[in-house]
């Protein structure tokens, strides 16, 4: 079992290689992290992850530069059903749109936008920079014993746009930042954090592990 | 061997298209459920029904259409377009649909069919529809580039009552069946396999009764019953024929 990050430049990278790989030791079957810049090796991967930081249309040119990379990953997931974690821009480039601005396409795997948030209280800071707690609003198997919640624990988030989605079905679950921020989709076989899980100690790794134990 | 009749649902109304083109749609009854009365009274046994509109949009479209039908028959109906997540199957069975039709969601979404399978055993189907071998989905307009085969062998052992396999190719232009292709896949796996594209006539019919064909569970006809170059009592009356000699 081979797991792919992709690597396209992102400055996470590193930071979400090593978090897979910690999550990978300690379950049963190990399963191997595969750090790459080559379509095939996405296309035959059994699990792909998407890193990403920063500007939106910068993250879809970096993809792009990979030739062939955006084909191999979405035939893997959307005719191989395998599964896939987009994390942070990672997570948004699975979106219609990315509005971050300039309008950039996205996969289009979840219908909506990548819009700026807009906290109600003028006091709350953009980028949105801390540890927020999640509402779970749809069960999924990545989110298996979490402990989420108001009083469960926490994500560590570091952004200044959100996935709005077209169909509330689409979004697993939540923060608050001053109104609704998206937090996790899911659909199909893909799933995607706005925050960072490769920074948000055990219950990140343990988002990672049911991610890697997930058989759809 | 069950033979099918097929209503295809486009805007309200019954239409046979060539190749799954939107475009080349010929309307052959404005009353989907006087078209199913129909069939029930020339003896057909299960009805075979696509929401064309609901296979393109990923959701029902047309609901009203099939619910009319689902008042006014009462012959065994399977469903399909548009049906990619559990609340629809369950609002699909309840409301008198014998079994549901999962294709696009097969290929991306192979949980769904195994959970809806698990809940509602017997009443789950995959529809694959391949166009040169290559599995297409929403409502035919991408093609993957995975086999019916592969996405059949991830629904060994989860219950699927049937596996409907298209021959786009040959869908509506009345070519005969692909019996080769159709035949290699029902060899292959055990879930039973309906076949389906360019039923074209009774020598089709013939076809399917002959030893080679036995692994088939049955087969879909659709513009070839509606233009009359299959006639429905002659085709029953061979394959009510041979259930008796079997």
């Amino acid at each position: 079992m081979s797991v792919a990050i992709i690597d396209y430049g992102s400055g996470n990278l590193h930071s979400a290689a090593k978090a897979f790989e910690r999550a990978a030791r300690g379950m049963e079957n190990p399963q191997q992290i595969v750090v790459t810049r080559d379509p095939e090796v996405v296309y035959r991967a059994d699990r792909i992850v998407l890193p990403g930081v920063g500007a939106f249309a910068d993250c879809r040119k970096g993809l792009d530069s990979l030739d062939g990379m955006i084909e191999a990953m979405t035939e893997a997931v959307r005719s191989k059903a395998r599964p896939f974690f987009g994390i942070c821009v990672g997570m948004q480039l699975m979106a219609t749109r990315g509005k971050e601005h300039v309008t950039t396409n996205g996969f289009n795997w979840i219908a909506g936008d990548v819009e700026k948030i807009s906290p109600r209280e003028e006091n709350l800071k953009i980028p949105h920079m801390g540890w927020n707690t999640l509402d779970v609003l749809r069960d999924h198997p990545v989110l298996e014993r979490l402990d989420l919640g108001p009083k469960g624990r926490h994500a560590y988030f570091v952004h200044s746009y959100h996935l709005n989605t077209a169909n509330e079905a689409d979004v697993l679950a939540r923060a608050d930042y001053g109104g609704p921020v998206t937090a996790i989709v899911g659909k199909d076989t893909a799933i995607g954090t706005q925050f960072h899980p490769e920074k948000s100690q055990r219950f990140g790794l343990a988002l990672i592990a049911n991610f890697l134990k997930w058989k759809p | 061997m069950i033979l099918f009749p097929a209503i295809d649902l486009k805007n309200g109304q019954c239409v046979r298209l060539e190749q799954g083109d939107m475009a080349r749609a010929t309307v052959f009854n404005l009353d989907p459920a006087a078209q199913a009365r129909a069939f029930a009274a020339q003896g057909f046994e299960y009805l075979h029904v696509v929401d064309l509109d609901g296979a393109f949009a990923g959701k029902p479209v047309n609901a009203l259409a099939v619910e009319a039908m689902l008042k006014t028959i009462t012959m065994p109906v399977q469903l399909g377009g548009g049906i990619r997540d559990l609340a629809t199957v369950e609002a699909w069975l309840a409301k008198g649909v014998a079994r549901v039709i999962i294709g696009t969601a097969a290929v991306r979404d192979p949980q769904l069919v195994k959970s809806a399978a698990r809940q509602f055993p017997g009443r789950v189907a995959v529809g694959l529809d391949a166009r040169d071998g290559k599995v297409a989905v929403q409502g035919w307009a991408e093609t993957s580039e995975v086999t019916a085969l592969e996405i059949a062998g991830r629904f060994e052992d989860a219950g699927v009552a049937a596996i409907i396999f298209t021959d786009i190719a040959r869908d509506g232009l009345l070519k005969g069946l692909n019996f080769e292709a159709t035949i290699a896949l029902a060899e292959s796996i055990s879930i039973p396999v309906i076949a389906s594209g360019g039923f074209a006539s009774i020598d089709d019919v013939k076809a399917l009764l002959m030893p080679r064909a036995k692994k088939l569970a049955g087969a879909i006809a659709g513009r070839a019953l509606y233009d009359g170059r299959l006639d429905s009592a002659a085709a029953l009356a061979l394959i009510r024929n041979a259930r008796a000699a079997a």
